[in-house]
């Protein structure tokens, strides 16, 4: 397993957190949001590493029964956590876009009608 | 032929949304194909009480017949036992109830096709959650929900503070996913499997490391984010008074039982981590703080579904508590409980979504006297009122009663006192909400009718035929425990108990004894009612004072005028009688007293719910890591 | 935010050769979803990027008067149900659900091999295709309607930290 993906990725999810918590503009938030998807697409992703191992396709003739491939399973998670960021970002972009036709301000700490 | 009606009636919500965008603009078939999908899929799930509950079958169903292949699952698989198929009836019941309100009162806005597609789909997805059998399954589904109830809440387009609350709660929802899936990649990691049977087999708790116990308390705090414990629980007080109230109904009454059945999943069956003292210690503390923090902000409010999210939220302390006892009769208050809270609690949404479509307010100052207009709906909340406060003979009684005697047992048996606490904060926490809906219901409902409120009507018949139906299982569900116990409760605890027989149904005869190492025992599924009570007796009790508390009002109504008495009695009780001109009590000030003796921790407290989308991830961040520590101080 | 100019002549050329270009490669990605790297997914997010580039040449009028949300939007339905119309195939020839009835139909390598998969894949990738390219019309149009309604000197992006 290779060191530099997860320390790549633990990185990632830190700065997503960080931007999160203490950016004030939405977009930002947003961001956040997307940069913590990245990390965490990382890390499943290089879960299924298997080292020396080929890709997990039988039409291209590389694959013979008995050869070592990586995980096939991981990628496949990836790639629907992969639509469902998308997804959450195409909500969220929208949502600003409505909150900043009702506030006139994009600044979360000016969006508090709602507290107590 | 049976083996096939779980993804039936999962398939048939999404099959009925996607149909609702293909005829969605004639009223007839969008009513048709709504109603067809929601009673199928009830009709569906009643169907297998006979075979899973009553007879104790546990049914496994690989998706495209992946069967294991040498000890290995590779397929999807659905598996229903009693205590999913106990979240499933619940689901589909309120599901269904919630749908026939819904028709006459989505006239009120606009676009009501894109509302049932979106509302199909909530359906669709909480019933996918609690049926699956596989861990990613659950969070693809728990991904959809939480779409669909995102864009339900952002749905009307004339309040004004929607979308705020719909993108607090797509933000903060979107950070509890994130923990379920990085909860999964890791556990995925260590065991190379999907399936919960196997998971839950080849994990054990002895020899646990420790990515397995940083993967627990992810998935812990994830489905805990669903379950909108404390620190995550003000987007769930935005959501549920933006949303329309056949949502809130499935928001407050569905979506937070999803994230209980997670938890009871994870700690009960995956990691089999309940037997330990300090895990239960943790959950209990974790209810009691929800239970207290939230009744004691529900006294501050001002806006009617605002505070019945407040008090939702306190009642699942109540089950979270309960189930953290982890004894047979803690964990059958709490699955009791989490279907009464379902029942009442829809019943006062559904009421507070009349009281909105009649006079197009909620704000508490604004609303008064509607009990002579609406006198259904007023004996419709007093039904609910009743049931929230655990008066007999209905159901919040038995339940509360259990949960009480759950927590003075565990305190006898164990001998700490910070069980008896427990107790005694539930039992406080019982007494505060009675005070906040007798509070709701002298504003809302009796007092005086503001002018402008003059010709408000009665709710329409099809929104109040659910409402009555919901009103007569609190009633039948608090008069009939034994019958519900026998048939529903008792499996679902012994279901909850016996993950053995969970991980042979799904994986073939012997895997759980060949491979489990070591079994840390759970509990034992029997337990017995502590005193002697019927509930008959109570009811004619209550029959009786009732009546003569309706004999006594009607006698003495003639000389009580309606703005004399109050300010008298404000001066007697609480000053030296002095009068003073401005002193008058609303009906939504009840207990400005109590407040303000307490106005420095109310102050606290509201100020803490500061309404920042930064502060609520940082309350959730501070939360995760607090979770984390205390795993690996205590696993 | 730049006021895009439309009378731009290299933007509207480029676009036009891509046009046909990025349709192709999106069906190709979609069709051989089963047998090679891609899918449904892949191919439909491929597809609906020329709903951005008609945006790009022409502007918003432009893109909504050669693609139709009303038939985007019945056209996702359509997908969905078909998605579901075929995982139901197994329930109704006796085995589970999700299983692949269509057996034995040419070696590793064709298209037609890999039975109900390939035809579930058409139709997520059908869904993929229309439903992206509504929400990208339905983007580009709310954000066509805003500097309209604002003042074009008020301040566009709020307070920035």
């Amino acid at each position: 397993m290779m060191l530099v993906n997860y320390i790549g990725a633990v990185l990632l999810l830190a700065t997503g957190f960080y931007v999160m918590m203490t950016k004030e503009n939405i977009i930002k938030i947003v961001i956040g949001m997307g940069i913590i998807d990245y990390g965490l697409n990382l890390i499943i992703v290089s879960i299924g590493f298997n080292e020396g191992g080929t890709a997990p396709i039988f039409t291209m003739s590389e694959l013979k029964p008995g050869m070592y491939f990586v995980d096939p399973v991981p990628q496949a998670l990836t790639l629907t956590s992969i639509v469902i960021g998308a997804c959450v970002t195409a909500m969220a972009l929208t949502l600003c876009i409505k909150l900043y036709e009702e506030y006139g301000t994009l600044n979360s700490s000016h969006i508090r009608r709602l507290r107590g | 032929m049976i083996q096939h009606f779980p993804i039936l009636s999962i398939m048939v919500l999404f099959l009925g949304a996607f149909l609702v965008v293909l005829v969605g603009r004639s009223r007839i078939a969008r009513t048709a194909v709504v109603s067809a999908a929601v009673l199928t899929s009830f009709a569906l799930m009643v169907a297998l009480i006979k075979p899973v509950m009553i007879d104790g079958q546990i049914i496994s169903y690989w998706m495209g017949n992946w069967a294991p292949v040498s000890g290995y699952a590779i397929g999807i698989g659905i598996e229903v036992d009693a205590l999913s198929l106990f979240f499933g009836l619940l689901v589909s019941l309120a599901v269904m109830l919630s749908g026939f309100y819904s028709f006459k009162y989505i006239t009120q806005d606009d676009s009501p096709d894109l509302f049932f597609t979106l509302y199909l789909m909530l359906a669709g997805g909480v019933m996918g959650i609690v049926l699956s059998g596989d861990l990613f399954n659950i969070f693809v589904m728990l991904e959809v929900m939480t779409f669909a109830a995102v864009a339900l809440t952002a749905f009307r387009s004339w309040n004004p503070n929607a979308r705020e609350a719909a993108f607090k709660y797509l933000v903060v929802g979107s950070l509890g996913s994130t923990f379920v899936l990085l909860g999964t990649a890791l556990v995925y990691g260590q065991c190379h499997t999907l399936n919960l049977a196997q998971i839950s087999g080849l994990l054990s708790v002895n020899g646990i490391n420790p990515t397995m116990t940083f993967a627990f308390a992810l998935l812990f705090t994830g489905f805990g984010v669903k379950a909108f414990m404390t620190p995550f629980h003000p987007i769930a007080a935005d959501a549920h008074a933006a949303a329309p109230s056949s949502v809130s109904v499935l928001i407050s009454g569905v979506f937070t039982k999803t994230g209980v059945y997670g938890i009871i999943r994870v700690s009960y069956f995956l990691f089999k981590s309940m037997g330990m003292s300090s895990m239960q210690t943790g959950l209990v503390f974790i209810g009691c703080v929800s239970m207290f923090v939230c009744v004691t902000m529900a006294l501050n409010q001002h806006d009617f579904k605002r505070l019945l999210a407040f008090h939702s939220i306190s009642q699942i302390g109540y089950i979270l508590t309960s189930l953290g006892l982890c004894s047979a009769i803690g964990i059958a208050g709490g699955l009791y409980h989490a279907i009464n809270h379902t029942l009442f609690k829809g019943l006062l949404f559904l009421t507070a979504g009349a009281v909105l479509y009649a006079t197009g307010t909620t704000k508490l100052e604004k609303l008064g006297g509607l009990a002579r207009r609406m006198p259904q709906t007023a004996a419709l909340f007093m039904v609910g009122a009743f049931s929230i406060s655990g008066i007999p003979p209905f159901n919040g009684f038995v339940s509360k009663w259990m949960i009480y005697q759950a927590a003075y047992e565990k305190a006898a048996e164990t001998g700490s006192i910070g069980y008896a606490f427990v107790t005694v904060i539930a039992v406080v926490t019982s007494v505060l909400t009675l005070a906040s809906f007798v509070k709701v219901g002298q504003s809302v409902f009796f007092g005086e009718l503001p002018v402008e409120l003059e010709n408000v009507k009665e709710t329409p018949l099809s929104m109040r035929i659910p409402m009555w139906i919901m009103a007569a299982l609190c009633l039948l569900t608090g008069v009939l425990p034994g019958l519900m116990q026998q048939y529903i409760i008792n499996p679902a605890v012994r279901a909850t108990l016996d993950y053995k027989g969970y991980i042979d149904a799904m994986m073939g005869e012997g895997y759980a004894a060949a491979h489990l190492a070591d079994t840390v025992p759970l509990a034992e599924a029997k337990y017995t009612f502590a005193g002697a009570w019927n509930p008959a007796f109570w009811l004619v009790l209550f029959v009786i004072v009732l009546l003569g508390v309706t004999v006594a009002m009607m006698i003495g109504k003639s000389g009580r005028g309606a703005a004399t008495a109050i300010a008298d009695d404000k001066h007697d009780t609480f000053f030296g009688g002095e009068k003073n001109t401005f002193s008058q009590v609303g009906g939504g000030d009840l207990f400005w007293g109590f407040k303000y003796n307490f106005r420095r921790y109310l102050n606290v407290m509201g100020n803490a719910h500061s309404g920042v989308v930064n502060d609520y991830v940082t309350w959730g961040v501070i939360d995760l890591a607090l979770i984390i520590v205390y795993c690996f101080i205590f696993m | 935010m730049k006021n895009t100019d439309n009378s731009d002549l290299i933007v509207k050329c480029l676009a036009d050769k891509f046009l046909p270009l990025s349709l192709v490669l999106g069906l190709y990605v979609i069709l051989h979803g089963n047998i090679s790297p891609g899918g449904g997914f892949q191919g439909g997010v491929l597809v609906s990027s020329a709903v951005l580039l008609l945006y790009l040449a022409y502007g918003y009028k432009g893109a909504a008067a050669a693609i139709s949300g009303k038939i985007l939007h019945k056209g996702e339905a359509f997908g969905a149900i078909c998605y579901i119309v075929f995982a139901m195939l197994g329930i109704f020839y006796g085995f589970n659900f999700c299983r692949n009835v269509l057996f034995s139909r040419g070696e590793i390598g064709d298209i037609w091999s890999s039975g109900t998969i390939a035809l579930m894949n058409y139709a997520v990738g059908l869904k993929v295709l229309t439903g992206v390219g509504f929400l990208l019309m339905l983007v580009i149009g709310l954000l066509a309607a805003d500097p309209a309604e604002k003042a074009p000197d008020a301040s566009e992006g709020g307070e920035l930290k």
